[in-house]
């Protein structure tokens, strides 16, 4: 039974990957700030429920010393939204900096947290979530520091592509869509379902030549 | 011309050559006093040295004052770090690899590469606007291409610039009503003290290309990410 890791479990794209995953068989390790409010994720069969502050370091470190099972597929889901949007002339430095920490620094340091964990699995597989809106290629106006956290975050997934090769570890930068959640809001043009199933198809069609891409939920490749 | 970083390097040279074709240059870095080379060419030319640590905000804002409504043709953010302590830019950056995350360096080199040139951007803005060129250019690097980057390594550094070109390209879209070409740049690996001796290019080489490249800027040209020698760099 393959083992996977979701961090932001507890809603959206996270949860129902969650679903997903573990009504496949999959054996799911949860993990969300607060799981007491996580009622949604605690109430699905087969899966371990984490607190986790994916900006909280040294809680990362904890956890990875908590469990003790092979991780096959690290997904790094856990993201901050880009609103508000801090038009130019309007910028909040540090709120910029937070983004940084929760789209950027965090996924890369579950990555060196879990290293090990992957490294012992069969499948080897981790899916950072990221977004159409980090691809430089296709700006448009505005939104800018989310923007940069995402597209550093797909430079984070390249440049570890050659370092996690060695492994024989897979890495990749996903976009979800434009998905009805929290996040996307209402009138979203993906459903958390489809989107979460699109990702659970990339993730599960990985091989070799997926390590260092930037996928879309239903399977191409996007330009960065 | 407002540069930043002005007192070394790359960002030297750019004064170097354009003072003498009678730019006025108001050449911006940490320690104006510590700047023998600057103050040399401020004695000959029309060069305005300013103190400015780009990564303290309110500095930013002291400059805006300093030169209230003065027009600036180019606004060159060329001001960057590889990390804060100083060091060439060698193979072995043990502090930027894999499995050594150091979050609050990574941070630091943020700020200076990517957050300063946005705040510099929005500070003086209108005064690019009053301006004839109305530029707005990123000292960027190839080791912020995504495409071109398959080794790991440096991964502050890498990240900050490849989100410094998200910048550039936000706001090449943002500011394109207001007739402001914004672009990136890659200088090269040249023989500054962030490249080191074994560098491929002089400072001569890879300033003078850029130049050229500067010279030649069109608003066609907003939103690119130029090289040297005049190629363009994949995102």
């Amino acid at each position: 039974m393959p083992t996977i890791l979701i961090t932001g479990a507890n809603r959206g794209i996270g949860l129902e990957s969650a679903r997903q995953f573990a009504a496949d068989g999959w054996s799911v390790h949860g993990c969300c700030r607060k799981p007491d409010a996580a009622s949604a994720l605690t109430a699905i069969d087969g899966v371990s429920v984490h607190a986790l502050d994916v900006t909280d370091f040294a809680s990362v470190d904890r956890l990875a010393q908590q469990i003790t099972d092979p991780i096959d597929v690290l997904l790094n889901n856990a993201g901050q939204s880009p609103r508000p949007s801090l038009e130019f002339g309007r910028m909040d430095y540090d709120l910029w900096a937070k983004l940084f920490t929760v789209n950027t620094q965090a996924p890369f340091k579950m990555i060196e947290a879990f290293h090990d964990h992957l490294r012992r699995s069969d499948r080897r597989v981790v899916a950072n979530v990221s977004s159409l809106m980090g691809s430089i290629a296709d700006t448009s106006r505005g939104i800018v520091p989310y923007r940069s956290t995402k597209a550093a975050l797909n430079m984070v997934t390249k440049a570890l592509s050659g370092d996690l090769a060695r492994d024989k570890i897979v890495i990749f930068s996903v976009h979800p869509g434009w998905v009805r959640t929290d996040m996307g809001g209402p009138i979203a043009t993906v459903s958390p379902e489809d989107s979460a199933a699109g990702i659970k198809k990339v993730i599960e069609n990985a091989g070799a030549d997926a390590n260092g891409q930037f996928f879309n939920w239903t399977g191409e490749t996007l330009p960065w | 011309m407002l540069i930043t970083g002005a007192n070394r390097g790359l960002g030297l040279d750019f004064v170097r050559r354009l003072a003498p074709e009678g730019w006025q240059i108001h050449a911006c870095c940490r320690n104006p006093a510590n700047a023998t080379d600057l103050q040399a060419l401020a004695e000959q030319h029309d060069v305005t040295r300013h103190a400015l640590d780009v990564a303290d905000f309110n500095q930013i804002d002291a400059l805006k004052k300093t030169l209230g409504d003065t027009p600036i043709d180019v606004l060159f953010n060329n001001a960057g770090i590889m990390e804060t302590i100083q060091r060439t830019l060698s193979l072995d950056h043990t502090n930027q690899m894999f499995d050594t995350l150091d979050e609050d360096e990574w941070m630091a080199v943020m700020r200076v590469n990517t957050m300063a040139p946005m705040r510099m951007c929005e500070v003086f803005v209108d005064n690019v606007a009053a301006s004839e060129r109305k530029q707005m250019l990123m000292m960027s690097s190839i080791v912020g291409s995504i495409g071109s980057n398959a080794t790991g390594r440096w991964y502050h550094y890498a990240t900050s610039k490849t989100a410094l070109n998200m910048v550039m390209r936000s706001l090449a879209a943002d500011l394109k009503d207001r007739g402001i070409t914004v672009m990136s740049l890659h200088p090269g690996w040249t023989q500054t003290d962030m490249g080191g001796p074994s560098a491929a290019l002089t400072i001569d080489e890879s300033v003078g290309g850029m130049v050229e490249v500067v010279k030649a800027l069109t608003p066609a040209d907003s939103g690119r990410f130029i090289g040297w020698n005049g190629e363009d760099v994949p995102w």
